[in-house]
């Protein structure tokens, strides 16, 4: 324990960087590193390899062969490349393999070998080839950057969403960049690029200077003729630079800012140059590698160098920096500030006292309790509890985790409500990253990264345990799992469609989150469509099975499900789909079996296809609607009145057929009075057209055409009571009081005299109203009387009458000193009714 | 300011905030400054979720409503077009989009669909080729609207004619997805009660619904503990009868707009000397009914003959608050005077208001008119002459009363007698069509679909048996101090709320005989809880029963089960859903079909 520190290394006063050793690799390579094309996904990733047959110096001999290992050097896939040549291999941000091609096509394949999809880069790239290609991680996702044989860049920021964007030319760039890098600046990608000793950042949004303007870092040493070599940090904030003077400078990505410099006085090229820092720490580190040697430098006149024994490959991380070569896998970063506090020889920390003291315990020492009583003295338990926790987690193997959480534990007990899940937390962690950091299955994640690295690699029994460990909610954990699992297992061409549905549902059941439909369609996709179908059976979604089952050409079972759904857009989704498939006849047949459809279709008709409709009317001997349908044409389609009395002539048919008499024999008499009016338009002018027939036959009235009117209400038999109010009201709006006596006179009103006085004194004619309140019958004399304002008369009757209600209306009426007298004979007369 | 939908047992707000927040998030997602382009329909509906303001905040500019040809020039970033999901609405979008790119700055197009989005709308535009122009196309649930804290509708005009004459279920998706959304919110309704064939259909859909979302487990603690889901068509009278409480009359004489109504303006003139009489305001006073307003809260429901005695007592208990200024001697009492005037101005002006519109209510229903309508409304529900010619509703045909007044009448005549004999029905449609034009034959063949209107079959009469076993006509009603439901109509108790009544006690299978007579299925279904949200009732703790009327309820049934919450033994408490607010008139009018 005494030589923990053997393999710290101090970069100037205040960092400590070490190198230990995560795997010892047994991968069986038969190629030397520097023979193939690499590329390793970052947070511990798998590892591609091809070896570049492509190369001048080596010519094609056979089929080069692309393999995939997990980061112990596990084999996961490996294939014979059977595309064109490649430049460049690069993972994507969801670990799926983009192996860019000479002519700018884009092969993507899964962690297993499989292929997903290719894209091309554009015309440009195909024309003048790739030179040289990076793949590159953004917040928005994996993209890819290209230089081309005519020294132009083409770059994608977002390979799931292809948008190719060409950059502005740098002018006089006639050879390809001495090195060149791409940059994220105000979340746009940016290319980089150094031609001799200047750097152009072409701006293809910049409208001021369209061209790039040569840019040159301040406080860069003097003498520098070209850069050889340029790296960004994982966060784009961070620059370095090696030039050909063996200098490094090290700033802002912005160029404003220069963070230190170095002279390492090596002229040779290195071959690959990363940053490496750990997030929220002040330090900031490079390494760069040549051949047999490995430089730390950073802002320290000293560097640490290591010695390299066999070609190396640099992968950059979020906290430090993998190293991997033939033999072995090692990881390299500055030691964090727990550990430090905790390890660095003869450490004062309250973590490192803890430490001390949970050995003496375990030792049965009392210096044990010195060492507590001296952290508890300063007050610092909880912190130094605290600094054991994080710094286990910072360690890589489990014996030195346990020995410091087992500190933590120990100092635990001695505090009052130290909250328990930092703790517990972080023992959950640590098992799940000690698990997939196991040899077999050789993720080296450093620190909390999340279970579905694990899915991609069909390791589904681990991730499911870990998401239950971790308590994850099903949604998010276990359920996009299984979702994951049942896409993989459909792709078992060996197993019987209904082998396979079983399997599927047996395991997720109802699982929550898992979509069915999300299988079918990868079904689907594999060309099994009566396994999609099976699947899509445990669907509860609807708006989920039908488009699938559209697109399947399941089109009368889409119908059926989107009825159960009641969701009546999916219904008429599917019927505008039908309707296209099938022929008319097949078409109404289907919708005959399904009256829900049917009614929908037919709203659709009423708004959309008149025509339709009347042909699925005419298919049901729906005659009732079928005359309807011709009333509403009458009266829509038609201007002419024989055609409209066409229409109306075959809606009456139709209620005949419907049995519907009565409706019939109205639309005949539409017919008639239709053929009426256009008479008398012409006879007497004026507008009669689409007037109803008591209208008409109150216009008639109104122009003084008596007997017309008379002959019009026999015709069609208008009830005489309807008759008599027509006519008083239409006499009484011309005034013609005239002819309202000499019709009242005409024999007893069938609706009595009450109305005549009524409309009279409407018209204000008090005078002809009282004419006709005489021969107002007993009942309604009182109401009469008063409404032509005879009070007294009206009390008069009211007392004969000897009529309680009639009394206190008239009562009521009383207003004024002139019914004063009126007032007391009813009350007279009341109280002599009361006697009685 | 929406502080009144938070008053009752459930809090409404929470709805309301519910939406808008999602209003909020979508408005965001389109970045700048943006005009909204509006289906005038939903423009009243809004308006109850978010003013103006709410979108200012969010960069709303400028306001259109959606017509044909170009969009009025504005200087936005966004145009966002609000819309049902209607075909011909989209045809006008695409005609405004593809006008708008010849000219001016590009600008981004989105559309909102409300409540929901539809491929078939899409396809449309897809078809029409501007549905590439939209950025975002998105979804704005807005299936139940609160209206008070109680009450809740989805203002859907359309949804019974949809429901019972087309055979269109959209509007009954929509609600069971309303029910879902209110579920998400106040937790899973454990019971549900349902009578009539769009009941069972939504509730059918609802269990759908929830095993589409298994394993979101609701872990909400249940708010309410029935829903009772009534069809329109179980109850076809009560609509039809003349409302008497105060709100309901309100309602049928000038009709409420999502909660505004929309007065004479002559009452309202200012009452100040010196200009008295010479301009009287022409614009209609536009006054926003709700239980934000104390003395509307407490008046509404009241039978209209009851609210005068409480306008004058308020009146007399503001004026001695007025008075109270003369006792105020100390600067201590004045000061306490003065904190209480604004809320005494509300009060007078509240006040004021509402004696008001009693006035202009009092002109109608004292009219002699009114009364001898309402008799015959009466006698026809209490069962008297129904089975021949009333000489009333001739009189009203032949002095040609408004149409609508006139099939009313006869549809309440016809659903009190089961149907009317062939030759009476016969007769009225002869009248009514040789009078009111024979276009109405449209009109009348779809209240026969309906089954407001039809001939007597088999020659059985049942609604006596209905009337009597529920209890549908009281003789007795105390209009000042109601003990029973039929206070809303002096009389007829509204046949729906008696079901409701029923059911909470003592239960349905008393009234099964008259179940069965009434159309369409009743069933009971339970949606199993979780054993930790199951409640636990205290002794004397109500029940909340959640009812959602399927085709549209009116403002007296509400009144009605606004009465059931408060009886102190009831022993349930309400909360109302409805398709759309409706009364006799604009239902029946919803009903009708001009073919010109």
């Amino acid at each position: 324990m005494d030589c923990y520190t053997a393999n710290w290394n101090p970069l100037g006063d205040s960092a400590f960087y070490r190198k230990y050793e995560l795997y010892s690799m047994d991968w069986d390579l038969k190629e030397e590193l520097r023979d193939c094309l690499v590329a390793a996904a970052p947070y511990g990733g798998p590892i591609a390899l091809l070896r570049n047959p492509w190369r001048k110096e080596k010519p094609a001999s056979a089929r080069p062969v692309l393999e995939i290992y997990s980061a112990s050097g596990v084999p996961l896939a490996s294939l014979l490349w059977k595309s064109g040549p490649v430049v460049s291999l690069g993972w994507s941000a969801e670990e799926e393999l983009l192996c860019v091609q000479e002519d700018g096509v884009v092969l993507v394949y899964g962690l297993h070998g499989d292929f997903r999809r290719h894209f091309s880069m554009g015309n440009e790239v195909l024309q003048n080839r790739v030179l040289d290609a990076r793949i590159f991680h953004t917040e928005f996702g994996s993209g890819v950057a290209i230089l081309t044989g005519a020294h132009r860049f083409t770059l994608s920021a977002n390979v799931g969403d292809l948008k190719l964007r060409r950059m502005p030319e740098v002018p006089g760039l006639q050879s390809a960049p001495s090195c060149w890098t791409t940059v994220c600046q105000d979340r746009v990608a940016h290319i980089l690029l150094a031609v001799g000793p200047d750097l152009y950042l072409p701006r293809p949004f910049c409208l001021v200077f369209p061209l790039a303007l040569p840019q040159t870092p301040p406080g860069l040493a003097p003498g520098v003729s070209s850069f050889l070599q340029m790296a960004v940090s994982f966060t784009y904030r961070h620059l370095a630079l090696f030039t050909d003077t063996g200098y490094i400078w090290m700033g802002t990505a912005s160029l404003k800012e220069k963070l230190c410099e170095f002279n390492c006085n090596i002229r040779a090229p290195p071959k690959q140059m990363v940053w490496c820092s750990r997030p929220r720490s002040k330090e900031r580190a490079v390494v760069v590698a040549w051949e047999r040697r490995l430089m730390v430098v950073g802002d320290a006149p000293e560097s640490i160098q290591f010695v390299l024994d066999e070609d190396s490959y640099l992968v950059p991380e979020l906290d430090g920096v993998r190293v991997f070569s033939r033999s072995t896998h090692e990881f390299l970063h500055e030691v964090p500030v727990a550990s430090e506090e905790i390890f660095k020889i003869a450490s004062m920390a309250p973590g490192a006292l803890l430490l001390e003291a949970q050995k003496e315990y375990e030792k049965e020492s009392q210096k044990a309790d010195e060492y507590l009583r001296e952290i508890q003295e300063l007050g610092q338990l909880p912190q130094a509890v605290q600094q054991c926790i994080e710094a286990a987690g910072h360690e890589h193997w489990p014996d030195m985790q346990k020995s410091l959480l087992r500190a933590a534990s120990f100092g635990k007990c001695f505090l009052d409500r130290f909250p328990p899940d930092s703790f517990v937390r972080m023992c959950q962690d640590l098992r799940v990253l000690n698990a997939i950091r196991d040899y077999h299955i050789g993720i080296p994640l450093t620190y909390s990264q999340y279970p579905q690295v694990l899915v991609l690699r069909r390791l589904y029994p681990l991730a499911i345990q870990i998401c239950e460990y971790l308590r994850l909610p099903e949604v998010q954990g276990v359920s996009r799992i299984l979702a994951h699992w049942a896409c993989y297992k459909v792709q078992q061409k060996d197993v019987s469609d209904e082998d396979v549905a079983r399997a599927i549902n047996q395991k997720l059941g109802d699982t929550p989150g898992v979509s069915y439909s999300d299988i079918a369609a990868r079904a689907y996709g594999c060309g099994r469509t009566e396994l999609a179908i099976k699947l899509l059976e445990y669907e509860p979604r609807s708006g989920e099975q039908v488009p699938l089952l559209l697109k399947m050409k399941r089109s009368k079972l889409a119908l059926s499900k989107a009825i159960e759904s009641g969701d009546t857009d999916l219904v008429f989704t599917v019927l505008l789909h039908l309707k296209n498939e099938l022929n008319r006849g097949d078409f109404f047949m289907t919708l005959r079996n399904q009256p829900m459809a049917l009614s929908l279709y037919r709203q659709f008709c009423k708004h959309q296809e008149l025509e339709t409709l009347k042909d699925l009317y005419n298919q049901d001997d729906n005659h009732q609607e079928l005359g309807s349908f011709h009333i509403r044409a009458s009266y829509a389609a038609e201007e002419r009145i024989e055609g409209r009395v066409a229409a109306l002539q075959t809606a009456a048919d139709a209620f005949y057929k419907a049995k519907n008499e009565f409706a019939a024999k109205a639309t005949e008499d539409q017919m008639r009075l239709l053929r009426l009016q256009r008479r008398l338009e012409d006879e007497l002018g004026g507008q009669f057209l689409d007037l109803s027939l008591h209208d008409t036959v109150t216009t008639l009235i109104l122009s003084g055409q008596n007997k017309r009117a008379e002959q019009l209400a026999r015709d069609f038999r208008i009830p005489d009571k309807r008759l008599w109010w027509l006519k008083l009201t239409a006499l009484a709006d011309l005034e013609d009081w005239e002819e309202l006596e000499k019709f009242s006179k005409s024999k007893k009103s069938p609706i009595g005299y009450l109305p005549f006085v009524e409309i009279c004194m409407k018209q204000h004619n008090k005078y002809e109203a009282k004419k006709y309140a005489s021969r107002v019958g007993p009942e309604q004399k009182v109401k009469a009387l008063l409404l032509v304002g005879d009070v007294a008369q009206a009390a008069d009757v009211a007392i004969e009458h000897r009529n309680e209600a009639e009394m206190s209306l008239v009562l009521s009426h009383c207003t004024g000193s002139t019914d004063g007298a009126t007032a007391d004979k009813i009350q007279r007369a009341r109280a002599q009714a009361q006697k009685k | 300011m929406a502080a009144h939908l938070s008053y009752g047992r459930v809090n409404l707000n929470v709805l309301r905030e519910a939406v808008r927040r999602e209003l909020r998030e979508f408005l965001d997602k389109c970045a700048g400054s943006k005009a909204i382009v509006w289906d005038e329909y939903l423009t009243g509906p809004f308006g109850l979720i978010a003013q103006y303001s709410l979108l200012k905040e969010h960069e709303v500019e400028k306001m259109f409503t959606l017509k044909g040809s170009r969009l009025p020039a504005a200087d936005v970033k966004n145009i966002i077009f609000f819309v049902r999901p209607r075909l011909e609405l989209m045809d006008i979008i695409a005609e405004n989009v593809l006008s708008e790119d010849r000219r001016g700055p590009a600008r981004d197009f989105h559309i909102l669909f409300v409540p929901r989005r539809s491929l078939l709308c899409e396809q449309r535009l897809k078809d029409l080729g501007v549905l590439g122009s939209f950025i975002h196309r998105e979804e704005y649930s807005l299936d139940l609207i609160p209206f008070d804290g109680d009450l809740l509708s989805m203002e859907s005009e359309g949804a019974f004619k949809e429901c019972y004459l087309e055979s269109d279920q959209t509007s009954l998706y929509h609600a069971a997805k309303g029910l879902m959304t209110l579920q998400a919110l106040y937790g899973t309704i454990p019971q549900i009660f349902g009578k009539g064939e769009c009941a069972r259909q939504v509730a059918n859909m609802m269990i759908r619904m929830k095993r589409e979302f298994t394993g979101s487990q609701n872990s909400i603690f249940p708010v309410f503990d029935n829903l009772l889901l009534l069809d329109r068509n179980v109850d076809l009278l009560s609509p039809l009868a003349t409302q008497l409480t105060y709100e309901g009359l309100i309602d049928e004489i000038y009709g409420i707009q999502n909660s505004y109504v929309k007065l004479p303006p002559e009452k309202f003139a200012p009452k100040k000397q010196g200009d008295g009489g010479k301009d009287l305001p022409t614009e209609a006073k536009k006054l926003q009914l709700n239980s934000a307003e104390e003395l509307y809260a407490e008046i509404r429901d009241k039978n209209f003959n009851a609210v005068g005695s409480v306008l004058s007592k308020k009146a007399k208990v503001i004026s001695a608050a007025f008075e109270e200024r003369h006792n105020a001697k100390t600067v201590g009492e004045i000061k306490q005077f003065v904190s209480q005037l604004p809320h005494m101005q509300a009060a007078r002006g509240s006040l004021a208001n509402h004696t008001s519109i009693a006035e202009l209510i009092k002109d109608v229903t004292t009219s002699e008119d009114f009364f001898d309508k309402l008799t015959v409304e009466q006698e026809f529900m209490s069962g008297i002459d129904t089975d021949k010619v009333n000489s009333y509703i001739e009189d009203c045909i032949a002095q040609k009363h408004p149409l609508i007044k006139v099939l009313r009448l006869v549809c309440l005549q016809s659903v009190c007698n089961s149907g009317l004999k062939q030759k009476v029905l016969d007769y009225y449609k002869r009248e009514i069509l040789q009078t009111y034009g024979y276009e109405h034959i449209l009109t009348l063949h779809n209240l026969e679909k309906a089954g407001l209107l039809k001939p007597q079959t088999g020659g059985r009469d049942n609604y006596p048996t209905i009337r009597k076993t529920l209890r549908l006509w009281m003789d007795d009603v105390n209009e000042q101090n109601p003990t029973d439901i039929s206070y809303v109509y002096s009389g007829y108790a509204p046949l729906s709320v008696r079901l409701a009544q029923l059911l909470s006690r003592p239960g349905w299978r008393s009234i099964e005989e008259v179940l069965r007579i009434l159309p369409g299925p009743h069933f009971e279904e339970r949606q199993p809880l979780p054993t930790g949200l199951q409640k636990k009732r205290q002794p004397g703790e109500n029940r909340v029963t959640l009812i959602f009327f399927l085709g549209g309820v009116t403002f007296a049934e509400i009144a009605a089960l606004r009465f059931l919450s408060q009886l102190e033994d009831g022993g349930t408490e309400y909360v109302i859903a409805t398709t759309k607010l409706i009364n006799g008139a604009s239902w029946l009018e919803s009903l009708m079909e001009k073919p010109f």
